[in-house]
């Protein structure tokens, strides 16, 4: 009886194997972690989360003679897709559902050094902005192993690499968070310095538009893909925690180098339609660690020890975020969807 | 019909195992080079040397170590190289363009889990054309299935690149049921030279020495016995005892495994806990590390305790098992995983 068990277990497991390769040849995303199937499952799994607060606002609304809240709540309930209302639907006719609904641990990290190979990215007299990104990651790794974090970085070395085959190393390597760290180059302003950091959103803002066109250069996508990418991304899930994780990463950056660099401006966290922000699955930003077009922080970029304070500081911004989600943990509840 | 040959292949980062359906078995160390230069070429006579042969000449080659750190870098030309050198290599040690022609091979290839959750199309792509079908699996999945492991039962297979954990819960492995780390032999070598280093700053010590006196002495725990080895200092053979630091390396990789074997253990389903807690398998060359599985069942003491077996033939557990994959495998199946 045993026996047959084991044979009827390995059938099916073998199954599987052959299935998942057959899935890679088909150039479909593998079964067990493609991108809707696995919020699907978070959102199922948190279901019981958010039917509870808004049927039950659903019935305050109705009792007090509003109406506004009856889609919100089928819209809620139904996919995944239903969140990409506009923002405004989310936002307004319910209390909003927070992050901590959504307890999700940090284990993964990917870090995406900006640019690379072809692309140097921001330019100074003895330094890229490839050369820096790269030395800020490889030290950031060393410091969020050592904590016990899971790291996966889109670039070990000085390439070429599309955006949309970083985003795509992000999502497939299921990864909790995103942190992609570039420097600034403002060539019209030579005396600013400072520190960003941005979260997906639109940006009214032309300066920070022809920012985002800048960084997106070497982006590999086709026009047909980026309206799929972009069709109501702004307002979906990960954007409450990506602000989350964009403001402890600027808090720490801007504390911790402002002891360093006096001058240092806190130009605090900003949305922007960076590529890397709006084709990943999880929570992501994007750090402007300095500004190259800076004479005094140019030269401060080319000191290593300087750079092991911009990788410290992304580091207790990783960190601060990954202990504020960290709650369910210690419980013993799954935290992956 | 010309007779088809199965082949089980454990891909790994240090050492790669191939056991084929004619009874062969082969091991070699998981390097690859190429002669730097023509007067290296001259010299090896060889256009490509791979495993023990490659680490002895390495001063003469461009030595690569393909899947470091678990994956197969992306973009690395000589990397993807270098697992079609490793992997022809293994075949032909097998019989395999000799008297068996590679169209009738059918190979299950176990890789690192990390290599497999980053770009499982690149891998089967840099591995296209060396056999006629392939199915490409995790080796801790491949160690499973050879050991019928393949319910309520953990896998800690510690290499030398990655630790690699799978919960098999009687289906084929998800990413929720399997965690990697890259705290493994590697970064026991790497800590181990260091301390030497520390200690005996006369001492001249490379990685591939300390990677040898590794595989012989580890351990954690009380010693068994002095660890003295022999190094050049100022060019002088001299013993130097490395008890103490071979402990202390060796413990570096204690608190993540037990917390990621714990942390996967909590998220099994609380009836089956205890049933997995008592069926935990060590693998891979790590393994080896004696007083390693009574010390992770001290650790798990603090969860309701729990056994941790090792099995004997760590060196072709996982080319075995990916062999019995190979050989259960239906016929129409692996007429649709041509390569």
């Amino acid at each position: 009886m045993k026996a047959a068990r084991i044979e009827r277990v390995k059938r099916r497991v073998l199954r599987e194997a052959v299935a998942e390769n057959l899935d890679v040849i088909r150039g479909a995303h593998p079964r067990a972690v493609r991108p809707a199937n696995r919020l699907s499952r978070i959102w199922l799994r948190r279901a019981p989360y958010l039917l509870v607060p808004l049927t039950l606002a659903a019935y305050l609304a109705r009792g007090s003679g509003g109406e506004a809240a009856a889609p919100v709540v089928r819209a809620f309930i139904t996919t995944p897709a239903a969140l990409r209302l506009p923002l405004a639907e989310t936002t307004t006719s319910v209390e909003r559902v927070t992050s901590a609904a959504f307890p999700l641990a940090v284990r993964r990290v990917v870090l995406d050094a900006g640019h690379g190979g072809s692309d140097p990215g921001a330019t100074a007299a003895r330094v890229s902005e490839k050369a820096i990104t790269l030395d800020i990651g490889h030290r950031l790794r060393t410091l969020l192993e050592r904590e016990g974090f899971e790291v996966i970085a889109t670039r070990a070395d000085d390439r070429t690499i599309a955006l949309k085959d970083r985003a795509r190393l992000a999502n497939d390597s299921n990864s909790d968070i995103f942190v992609s760290i570039h420097v600034n180059a403002i060539v019209k302003y030579t005396a600013s310095r400072g520190i960003e950091t941005y979260y997906l959103g639109p940006t009214s803002d032309p300066s920070l538009t022809q920012l985002a066109a800048a960084e997106n250069r070497v982006s590999g996508y086709s026009l047909g893909d980026m309206r799929k990418l972009l069709d109501g991304v702004y307002a979906d899930a990960r954007r409450d925690e990506s602000h989350e994780l964009a403001a402890m990463v600027q808090q720490q950056l801007f504390t911790t180098l402002r002891a360093s660099d006096p001058g240092l401006e806190n130009w605090g966290v900003k949305r922007a339609p960076f590529i890397v922000l709006v084709a990943t699955d999880m929570p992501a930003v994007l750090a402007e660690v300095g500004c190259l077009s800076n004479e005094q922080e140019a030269a401060m970029l080319a000191r290593p020890e300087y750079r092991q304070k911009i990788a410290d500081a992304l580091f207790h911004g990783i960190r601060a975020y990954a202990s504020a989600n960290d709650g369910p943990k210690k419980k013993g509840t799954p935290n992956h969807g | 019909m010309a007779d088809i040959l199965h082949v089980g292949i454990d891909l790994g980062t240090s050492r790669s195992a191939i056991s084929a359906s004619n009874g062969e078995r082969f091991v070699v160390d998981s390097f690859v080079g190429w002669p730097l230069d023509m007067v290296a070429k001259k010299v090896l006579k060889r256009e490509v040397l791979i495993g023990h042969e490659a680490v002895s000449n390495r001063t003469m080659l461009d030595l690569h170590r393909p899947l470091e750190r678990g994956l197969l870098k992306e973009g690395s030309e000589k990397d993807v190289e270098a697992v079609r050198e490793l992997l022809k290599h293994l075949l032909r040690l097998v019989g395999v363009n000799g008297k068996i022609d590679a169209s009738n091979v059918r190979a299950v290839v176990g890789v690192p889990a990390a290599a497999l959750r980053t770009n499982k199309q690149y891998l089967r792509n840099s591995m296209k054309g060396i056999v006629d079908s392939l199915l490409i699996v995790s080796e801790p999945f491949a160690v499973a299935y050879g050991l019928d492991a393949l319910l309520h039962t953990m896998i800690v297979d510690i290499g030398a690149g990655t630790t690699d954990f799978c919960v098999m819960k009687g289906r084929y492995p998800t990413e929720e049921d399997q965690r990697t780390l890259t705290i493994a032999g590697d970064s026991i070598d790497t800590q181990l030279l260091k301390l030497i280093e520390e200690r005996y700053p006369q001492a001249n010590v490379t990685v591939f020495m300390v990677r040898e006196w590794k595989e012989k002495h580890s351990f954690v725990g009380e010693p068994p016995a002095r660890v003295v080895v022999t190094a050049p200092v100022k060019g002088v053979p001299t013993e130097i005892d490395i008890t103490g630091e071979m402990r202390t390396a060796c413990e570096t990789i204690l608190p993540p495994v037990v917390e990621t074997m714990i942390d996967l253990l909590v998220r099994v389903e609380p009836e089956f806990q205890e049933r997995v807690r008592n069926n935990i398998i060590l693998s891979g060359g790590g393994g080896l590390i004696r007083g390693l599985s009574d010390a992770l069942e001290n650790a798990l003491k603090g969860v309701g305790g729990g056994k941790v077996r090792y099995m004997q033939d760590p060196v072709f557990i996982g080319s075995d098992g990916g062999l019995a994959l190979a050989i259960d495998a239906p016929e129409g199946d692996w007429e649709k995983l041509t390569a």
